[in-house]
């Protein structure tokens, strides 16, 4: 079902190879190789400006690539037309014609298909009951809430039945609890309709919680693509590490390799990492260790840790409580580290010495750039 | 793929309306190059004695006073329209504002002889002016308003008004208000602000109001026509003049070359004279 | 010292007074032709001595009038709606496209706003005696098109500087080919700017004079010829009562399209907030 990035199966509904978009001087897209399987959610996710809409109006036809090709279904659409390409394709700001009804909108797609127009009313009507907007039909765009506008994007993308279904950031205008609402909602519809998608975003949260896969992009490049879990447990390089959840990024010194284990010495102190993007490195050489904040545990400054520290300040979140460490002795570094339970409010008070353990074989290392 | 329908026949019909403009001015061109043959409709052979005909004292003097009458046209017209503009784009209320946008917006399209006509009763030996003046006591006999350079300025400037307030005002309604109202906080007064964010602020609205003002003054030809009487001419007038009255239309094209050489001469200077200006530019 | 609010006081009525006396400069020539228009005697007085509206009736009857109104209609009709055609395609391509020539094209069309009028008339003038036009309507056409083109051009273009370009990509991601996308979604979408190009070019066209004045006939002269050739040869009130007309006329478009298309944002004079 989910096929590797770099060739093109029978599963394959989009296929991206070695695609390349130039504007001017700037390398929008540098040799992009991505597939999307059928049925696929997949997500593109990285910093403004790293290309991501521009590889999703590639997949749409509006600009068309300098390099490489790209294919749907199999057949290569480099020279189709967008009107020719069957995607459907909602928009950051909804793009609904301000000038049509609801359903004049919905049944656009219908018409320039010549749908009989019977059939095109049962289809629309289908659709608008999918998204919930029944009872709508009449009104204008500018006469409907943000996240009706949306359903109604949504609704017009989606009766074409599509053979991709491009999304460019379409949550971006919405309140936060109206966003995760249509996260699920979306998600809901694209399972029961077997949709292949693809959809960018830059909010690391809705990508790892809505995706099959993810795309990290940056400055033209993808520089990772797995599963959500993949991407924040094993991030392939430092890029990703930071970009993707909160990390905290620690200075060590590359001592053994053990196995498929590395020793790396933080201080006084050392710790077991996974070691496959370590290898071949020198005793000594300089190594970046990435620590998510759940992957400490705080203890008592006398139990065995890696790194003392007092508590600077408490957030409490609710569920949890981020606790920020100040390091004794150093550059006063600070460290972000996620205590579960309310109990950690009460335990690590303000200016309460502590010691920091990093759970074995959780954080992720790197060779230092 | 094509990726830019439309071009060829979006292109076409603009491109054919560029290329007969370009032919009526080569024609223009062409013809200020040929020998006027007198009692004849046709232009005999190729000569740049046209070129040197415009040195004469005649014609050298018809070109400096359009250049006066237009630089003084364009100065006044800049004093008088920018406390205008200024209320256009800061009036708030809509009423206002739309009975303002209105009166000034009207005389544009009224065209020049509308409103030369109109000049002509208010500046005649019994027009207006000096029927109040009389009546007042204030004179004993008329003022002679017509056929003076006076009355041409002030008809022209009436004529060229409105374009300079829509100018400046597109120029200040881009002026983003918080920079005065920062400059009020920092206790400037309005003066202040006015002298010293406002004003400079809006500097490229005055160059691209003024240099059409000049542009279009240059163009007039009903009101120096019409006002100056003969008195005062312009270069207009003069093209005119000699293509109907004595059919040298040769000698009217050198003119009217000779007038977008100087056209181009003083828009370039105006242009260069505002670079500096360039680096102020909001956004 | 003068207290500061006293000092904004004074300087609020100074620049009131200002402006106010600014605004009766610009009316002042319609009001006084107002005036004159009703004043009974052919022989222009301040104030008239007695009233009438005979100079209405004389004006509307007058043949030269008449004809040069409808002569004006014809050539302000093909002329205006030309210029629309030609402006908004090109106004098209330039915002869209890159092409070889493009800003030389549009130099070319733009150039007019700051070439004189009477040598734009002295071209065509000549160009249509070169190639054996005679000096019917076409000539008269061709040159206003010419002329009130950099104002449907800059009206159009605007319009589409602000036509968000989502909605043609969205019909087009829906199967609209692009000639569907210009008719459904882009031309209505531009509907407001287009009226107001063509009304724009309509006023300007109408209301033409000095290249008019070359490049008409007798047979065809536009209102505004008409208008001067009897400023030249008569003085009674028949002129200040047309002009009467043609400032209410105008006043009346201006105000319609200011209700209706909003002039400030056609004029690009909107405050920004
Ligand atoms: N039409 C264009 N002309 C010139 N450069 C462009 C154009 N469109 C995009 N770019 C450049 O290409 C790069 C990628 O742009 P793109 O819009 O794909 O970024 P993005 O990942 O979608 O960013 P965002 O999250 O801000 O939407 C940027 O550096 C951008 O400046
Ligand atoms: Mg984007």
């Amino acid at each position: 079902m989910k096929p590797s990035a770099s060739a093109e199966g029978e599963h394959t509904a989009v296929y991206f190879d070695t695609v390349t978009k130039r504007f001017d001087d700037v390398a929008a897209l540098n040799a992009v190789t991505l597939g999307v399987g059928r049925s696929e959610f997949v997500t593109l996710l990285g910093p403004s400006g790293c290309g991501k809409t521009t590889l999703l109006k590639l997949a749409a036809g509006f600009l068309g690539p300098d390099g490489g090709s790209i294919s749907i279904e199999g057949k290569r659409v480099n020279d189709i037309p967008t009107y020719r390409r069957g995607i459907g394709m909602m928009f950051q700001n909804y793009a609904l014609f301000p000038h049509m009804s609801v359903a004049d909108n919905v049944a656009y797609g219908l018409k320039t298909r010549r749908v009989p127009k019977a059939d095109r009313d049962k289809r629309v009507a289908d659709a608008l009951a999918l998204v919930k907007l029944k009872g709508m039909e009449n009104r204008k765009p500018r006469q409907l809430s943000g996240g009706q506008q949306q359903r109604v994007a949504l609704a017009r993308a989606l009766v074409i039945n599509p053979t991709v279904l491009l999304l460019d950031e379409p949550f971006s205008a919405l309140d936060k609890s109206l966003r995760t609402s249509m996260q699920v909602e979306l998600r809901e519809i694209q399972r029961r309709l077997g949709l292949t998608t693809i959809f960018v975003t830059h909010d690391q949260g809705e990508a790892l919680s809505m995706s099959d896969r993810v795309a990290v992009m940056s400055e033209g490049r993808i520089r990772q693509l797995g599963s959500p879990v993949d991407v924040y447990r094993s991030p392939a390089d430092p890029f990703v590490a930071s970009f993707v959840g909160d990390n905290n990024r620690l200075r060590g010194q590359f001592v053994s390799m053990q196995a498929k284990q590395a020793i790396v010495a933080l201080g006084d102190a050392l710790v077991r990492v996974p070691g496959e993007s370590l290898s071949g490195l020198e005793k000594s050489a300089a190594v970046d260790l990435f620590v998510r904040p759940e992957q400490f545990d705080v203890v008592a400054p006398e139990e065995p840790c890696t790194i003392k520290g007092s508590v600077v300040a408490q957030i409490y979140q609710g569920g949890h409580v981020d606790l920020q460490i100040e390091c004794s002795g150093g550059a006063g570094e600070r460290l972000l580290v996620r205590s579960p339970g309310e109990q950690a409010v009460l335990r690590w008070p303000m200016g309460a010495p502590v010691g920091v353990a990093i759970q074995a074989d959780q954080c992720s290392a790197f060779p230092a750039a | 793929m094509n990726q830019q329908p439309f071009l060829r026949i979006f292109t076409a019909p603009a491109t054919l309306c560029a290329v007969g403009f370009i032919a009526a001015m080569v024609a223009v061109l062409q013809y200020s190059l040929r020998a006027y043959v007198p009692g004849s409709l046709d232009p005999g052979g190729f000569t740049l004695a046209n070129f040197a005909d415009l040195l004469k004292p005649l014609y050298a003097r018809v070109f400096l006073d359009t250049v006066v009458v237009c630089a003084m046209t364009a100065v006044v017209t800049l004093i008088v329209g920018y406390p205008l503009a200024y209320a256009l784009v800061r009036v708030e209320q809509p009423i206002l504002r739309s009975i303002l946008l209105v009166i000034v917006v009207t005389p544009l399209f009224l065209g020049e002889v509308v409103r030369t006509y109109a000049w002509i009763i208010v500046l005649g030996n019994n027009g207006f002016i000096n029927s109040l003046l009389l009546s007042l006591g204030l004179i004993g006999k008329p003022l002679q308003l017509m056929f003076t350079p006076f009355g041409v300025v002030v008809a022209l400037v009436h004529v060229t008004l409105p374009v300079m307030v829509i100018m400046l005002a597109a120029g200040l309604s881009h002026i983003d208000r918080d920079y005065s109202r920062a400059a009020e906080s920092l206790g400037a007064g309005p003066i202040r602000v006015f002298l010293t964010v406002t004003l400079p602020l809006s500097l490229p609205g005055v160059v691209a109001g003024t240099t059409t003002a000049f542009a279009w003054t240059f163009s007039a030809f009903a009101t120096p026509q019409l006002i100056g009487g003969g008195r005062v001419n312009m270069i207009s007038n003069l093209v005119y003049q000699l293509g109907f009255s004595s059919f040298n239309f040769p000698f009217a094209a050198t003119l009217c070359v000779a007038g977008l050489a100087l056209t181009a001469l003083v828009l370039g200077l105006l242009q260069l004279a505002s670079r500096p200006l360039r680096k102020i530019e909001v956004h | 010292m003068i207290p500061r609010s006293t000092y904004q006081k004074v300087l609020g009525w100074v620049g009131l007074l200002a402006v106010l006396v600014i605004v009766a400069f610009l009316v002042l020539p319609a009001a006084v032709v107002t005036i004159a228009a009703f004043n009974d005697k052919p022989i222009l007085s301040f104030p008239p001595q007695t009233w009438s509206w005979r100079w209405f009736g004389r004006a509307l009857a007058y043949e030269d009038f008449r004809q040069g109104f409808f002569n004006g209609l014809i050539v302000t009709a093909w002329s205006s709606t030309i210029a629309l055609c030609v402006g908004g395609m090109f106004a098209f391509v330039i915002d869209r496209y890159k092409f070889p020539l493009k800003s030389a094209i549009e130099g070319i069309l733009i150039s007019p706003l700051v070439i004189p009028h009477f040598t734009v008339g002295l071209g065509f003038l000549i160009l249509a005696a070169q190639v054996g036009l005679s000096r019917g309507f076409a000539v008269v056409v061709i040159c206003h098109v010419i002329l009130v083109l950099p104002f449907v051009l800059r009206s159009v273009y605007v319009s589409l500087r602000n036509l968000d370009q989502s909605y043609e990509h969205a019909a087009a991601s829906l199967g609209a080919g692009p000639l569907r996308v210009l008719t459904t979604v882009t031309l209505p979408l531009l509907l407001p700017g287009l009226v107001s190009g063509w009304l724009f070019a309509a006023i300007l066209s109408f209301n033409e004079f000095t290249a008019s004045l070359f490049v008409t006939s007798q047979r065809t002269q536009t209102l505004p010829v008409a208008m001067y050739n009897y400023v030249r040869e008569f003085a009674d009130p028949s002129m200040a009562a047309l002009s009467v007309m043609y400032i209410v006329g105008t006043a009346a478009l201006i105000a319609f399209a200011n209700a209706f298309l909003g002039l400030g944002k056609v004029l690009n004079i909107e405050q920004s907030h």
